[in-house]
């Protein structure tokens, strides 16, 4: 019973993917699609195995900057959390810029941080990526250190604990999944932002510069090759941002 | 009364921050080092010069003169009709974004099957950079000619907006149709109601606290689909094509790319305005806890 | 002409799994034009379940149900019945008359014809200046009178109410009995009414319907012999306590183990 849901869960959406290659590939021939304006989904993986290795490269590249950028953006945003959570009128102050933020297209900072260091490194599109993971982890994480059941509180209160053991005991577990909802945004938000980056100069090595590139040249297929390392590249980091909230959810049950 | 102290409290706070960032930014200018700063090799701190980093007052004086040397234009009204440009390009992806959005949505909502296929896909597509695409959709611009229909490339820009606007706007939808009480399906079940009755007079009102954030993810999604595809590609007109001009432009003139990126600012939010007011004219009649 | 018939009527869940439950075996229940019946019996034995298959929510699997010498499924197309749950389930984006006009509306009445009738199912409630406000600015027990007041909109000659005053407190609860006795009595409605209580089947009703779980089925039915008039007065008589305590002893049977005595004890002591 349950394993023929499951199954269907698989079947059901693996033959409507099926169905849209097919249909894609099918227009594409029947209809001459220009491959400018739509590739076959079979040139497309032809492109994919002809140019794995630098298509690898160019993944490294700016999966690192994305990386890079989610650790340390990780990293502060949940240490400033702490701090917003003890000084309420910081959070006041904070959360409606940070949500603010949220409406902006906020990589177009890339082109003033482009200035502020040299063109030719990194650390523009790992510092913009930085900035949008803080966000997304601060806003997360605070509101899972601040809202905790009050009934919580006062029972540990009535045992008279200290607020780092309040802290400890009750806010942190209370933040925990709060962290991995943040993390499953901001980690396909990191790959986005680091390869968007790309689109605005400098160094030509990663994912987004590649695709400009091999547009300007009409290798199309070849562009759409790249998009395919790109998605594969999200999808890594959703897949890993889900592998560990169940090992931590894992860990609470027993 | 105490709703409205409390916007105006909201507001005041919001304006504190503002300057907060305003004297961080001052503040490094000061303290911080001229030609940047490395650790262990690596620079990490930005140069805290005039060039890399104007003074907010020569970012904001400079909206009042000419955009270039010997032009009458002052640079204000290029940014505001660039970013007026991106406005109403964001707000045709917004509009296809929706339409498809929620067209989606009732068919995933009618059909099981649809659902179960179509669903998997729509989630995974929200964690893979469909951003990718802007140089590919753009491309399409002046090539493509459907019957006398030459398709524009300032259409590209906005089909990209409606790419990223009309995925979180159908899982929104789709969680908010779902969402209705048993009880009251059946109840309409119990009049003997049509699916079509039941979906106007039941479904999309109870989805309306669902829809609102979505259109707000969706409403961000456009301005950023629309900004991308004219930074990949320099489409003229907008602001994200003034943005990569006025970048290159830095050396010379720092204070002129903050002019746009402002302008870029500012787009968002007047986007997420228009939710925002749609929001209140939806909810005005709901109880007040279940504004989510 | 009877209200409601109800012939070797059986319900069975996820029949031929493992998780089968035979939630209603072989019932037989006739309901009178003007009647006011109430089902009670433990928990889980298959009230709600026949209150469904009457309102054509659930299919038997087995008999037969009639309603106006209809079957099920067209007098529910033909809007015959009323019905109103624990919950008052009123749409919080609807005034409270535009609540009431929503049956009206999926029946394709005209605007004028109900408002028309949505004040006059106010007048009915007692709660006409109430008309433009939104269900969540009134109390449960006015929210549950406005369901009513749905319910009977359509003026359907049958109303079917699961647990309606549930949610109530004992005073609302015992006030809104007193109404719906006059309102029906007025619009001359047949009731089926589901309830956890005895004193309030026994206030109601004509006849009290007796249930039993595993598998669901009727016990024994009790007519009530305290006349047609009934007023807070009666709750005070002789007879009234009698009736309660045939009812009750007509429970006493029904315990099929240890977890529904306790359930049917707990309600005693309200
Ligand atoms: N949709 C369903 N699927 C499977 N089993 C069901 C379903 N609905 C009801 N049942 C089962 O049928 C039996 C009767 O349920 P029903 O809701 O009619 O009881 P009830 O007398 O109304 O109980 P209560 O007094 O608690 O409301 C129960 O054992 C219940 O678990
Ligand atoms: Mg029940």
């Amino acid at each position: 019973m349950k394993i023929l849901t499951r199954i269907k869960n698989i079947l059901v959406p693996l033959s409507f993917g099926v169905v849209f290659l097919l249909l894609w590939e099918g227009a594409v021939r029947v209809f001459d699609l220009k491959p400018y304006f739509l590739a076959a989904p079979s040139k497309i993986f032809e492109q994919f195995t002809k140019n794995t290795s630098r298509i690898w490269d160019a993944t490294s590249v700016s999966g690192t900057n994305a990386l890079v950028g989610l650790i340390i953006g990780t990293i502060l945003g949940i240490a400033m959390s702490f701090v917003l959570s003890r000084f309420s009128f910081l959070n006041q102050l904070i959360t409606p810029l940070a949500i603010s933020l949220n409406a902006i297209p906020i990589f177009v900072l890339v082109a003033v941080l482009n200035n502020m260091y040299s063109i030719t490194s990194e650390i523009p599109r790992r510092f913009m990526v930085t900035l949008v993971v803080y966000f997304i982890v601060l806003v997360n994480v605070a509101k899972g250190l601040t809202q905790v059941r009050s009934t919580h509180v006062e029972l540990m209160h009535s045992y008279a604990a200290s607020d780092i053991e309040i802290l400890r005991k009750v806010r942190v577990p209370n933040a925990v999944p709060y962290l991995f909802t943040a993390l499953k945004v901001a980690a396909p938000a990191s790959v986005i932002t680091a390869f968007v980056s790309e689109y605005f100069g400098g160094l030509q090595n990663g994912l987004g510069s590649r695709i400009t590139s091999n547009i300007a040249n009409s290798k199309n297929a070849a562009a759409w090759a790249y998009v395919l390392g790109a998605c594969l590249l999200g999808l890594a980091f959703y897949t890993v941002s889900i592998i560990l909230e169940k090992i931590t959810r894992k860990g609470e049950t027993k | 009364m105490k709703f409205a102290r409390r916007a105006a409290y909201r507001t005041a706070m919001f304006v504190v921050s503002i300057f907060s960032v305003v004297a961080i930014w001052e503040l490094y200018k000061i303290i911080g080092p001229q030609d940047g700063g490395k650790f262990f090799g690596v620079s990490v701190l930005p140069r805290a010069n005039n060039t890399a980093m104007p003074h907010i007052s020569t970012m904001l004086s400079r909206y009042s003169r000419p955009e270039v040397r010997g032009s009458d234009k002052k640079i204000w009204v290029v940014v505001l009709s660039g970013a007026w440009f991106s406005l109403r390009l964001s707000l045709v992806g917004f509009f296809l974004g929706t339409t498809i959005g929620v067209g989606l949505a009732i068919l995933m909502a009618r059909f099981k099957i649809v659902q179960r296929g179509l669903l998997p896909y729509l989630v995974m597509s929200q964690t893979v950079p469909l951003i990718a695409l802007a140089p590919l959709v753009v491309s399409w611009g002046g090539k493509l000619e459907i019957g006398s229909f030459v398709w524009p490339r300032w259409l590209s820009a906005s089909i990209l907006g409606t790419f990223l606007a009309f995925f979180p706007i159908a899982v929104g939808t789709l969680r908010g149709l779902s969402s209705a009480p048993a009880a009251a399906v059946e109840l309409m079940e119990s009049y003997a109601a049509s699916w079509k009755q039941t979906l106007f007079k039941l479904r999309f009102p109870a989805a309306v606290p669902f829809m609102v954030p979505a259109f707000k993810l969706g409403a961000s999604g456009a301005v950023v689909g629309v900004v991308v595809a004219e930074i990949s590609t320099g489409l003229k007109g907008g602001i994200g094509r003034l943005i990569i001009e006025y970048a290159r432009e830095a050396t010379g003139d720092p204070a002129k790319v903050f002019t746009a990126v402002f302008g870029a600012a500012a787009l968002g939010l007047i986007m997420a305005g228009f939710v925002a007011i749609s929001d209140v004219f939806f909810m005005r009649n709901r109880p007040k806890e279940s504004s989510i | 002409m009877s209200a409601v018939e109800v012939i070797g009527a059986s319900k069975i869940f996820n029949q031929g799994k493992t998780q089968q439950v035979d939630a209603l075996v072989d019932v037989n229940l006739t309901v009178d034009q003007g009647e006011f019946v109430s089902l009670i019996g433990p928990s889980g034995c298959g009230k709600s379940t026949l209150l469904r298959l009457i309102a054509n929510l659930l299919e038997p699997t087995g008999g037969s149900l009639m309603v106006n010498n209809k079957t099920v499924s067209q007098a529910r197309l033909d809007q015959d019945y009323g019905m109103a749950f624990q919950q008052a389930g009123l749409f919080d984006w609807r005034t409270v008359s535009k609540n009431i006009e929503l049956p009206l509306e999926l029946k394709g009445w005209d605007k004028e014809k109900r408002s028309a009738r949505a004040a006059e199912m106010l007048e009915l409630v007692k709660l006409p200046e109430f008309a433009d406000l939104y269900p969540w600015q009134l109390s449960g027990g006015m929210q549950q009178r406005i369901a009513i007041a749905r319910a009977l909109a359509a003026h359907p000659p049958l109303l079917l109410m699961d647990e309606p005053f549930g949610a109530l407190d004992e005073m609302t609860r015992e006030y809104m009995q007193g109404e719906l006795l006059r309102i029906c009595g007025e619009t001359a409605t047949t009731v089926v009414f589901v309830t956890h209580s005895i004193p309030e089947a026994v206030y109601l009703s004509n006849r009290v319907v007796v249930m039993s779980p595993r598998p669901g089925r009727i016990t024994s039915v009790i007519d009530v012999d305290l006349g047609a008039k009934r007023n807070e007065d009666t709750r005070a008589a002789d007879g009234f306590f009698r009736n309660i305590t045939a009812v009750r002893e007509a429970l006493r049977g029904t315990q099929a183990d240890h977890a529904s005595a306790n359930a049917i004890r707990g309600l005693e002591d309200r």
